[in-house]
């Protein structure tokens, strides 16, 4: 007996949920902290934690995040 | 800057109420602020007069490394995130919560200063559509 048409919508939209939250979760434990700059003309640039100007911009954003605070 | 200036006098109410509609449709905002072209603050949350110099710094710092102008700032950090943007002689920064969506975000902040540098014929963070509310992401981020 073939599964009732709304049953086919629910399965595939709860599939879709559960893809999108794996997604995100791999995503959290995936992502370090980075510098990224980006140029006219489309050029981009990535900065490492631990080189010099990488540190200077973490330092620089660190203080920005104390500036705004814990937010709303 | 990295781009060309805009003509157009910025005022800080002007400026105020795009940052207000900004912060209002970005529930990840932790705070924000927009600088003017001498890097002046013309709007900023919590102290604004905190954000010109640490603006100035993370911009002054980017520029170096990189050898050039820079447009756009990303920096991804344990605490939260922040944007940084120039355009049209103007510049504006924003810490976010972690993992924001960083297109959006650099969207919506690029949008803002197009609107305040009278690059749109239709704005939407300048004039009184504010009255009407988020139009986009539906509040949800």
């Amino acid at each position: 007996m073939p599964p009732k048409p709304h049953r086919v919508l629910l399965d595939r939209v709860s599939g879709y949920a559960d893809e999108a939250a794996a997604y995100m979760r791999r995503r959290r434990a995936a992502r370090r902290p980075f510098a990224r700059l980006y140029y006219a003309g489309g050029r981009a640039e990535d900065h490492a934690a631990d080189s010099a100007a990488g540190g200077e911009l973490f330092v620089a954003a660190g203080r920005l995040i104390e500036v705004a605070g814990r937010g709303r | 800057m990295a781009d060309e200036q805009t003509s157009r006098a910025v005022s800080r109410r002007d400026a105020e109420g795009a940052l207000a509609y900004l912060t209002e449709m970005s529930p990840d905002l932790r705070g924000a602020a927009i600088l003017g072209r001498d890097g002046e603050v013309l709007a900023g949350s919590g102290e604004p007069g905190r954000w010109r110099d640490d603006a100035a710094a993370l911009f002054e710092i980017a520029d170096r490394a990189g050898g050039e102008p820079v447009e756009q700032i990303h920096v991804g950090a344990e605490q939260g995130e922040v944007f940084a943007l120039r355009h049209a002689g103007l510049a504006a920064v924003a810490v976010s919560e972690r993992f924001a969506l960083a297109s959006l975000t650099f969207f919506d902040m690029r949008t803002m200063l197009r609107d305040l540098a009278g690059e749109t014929s239709q704005p939407t963070f300048v004039g009184p559509e504010h009255a009407k509310g988020p139009q986009r992401r539906g509040g949800g981020g």
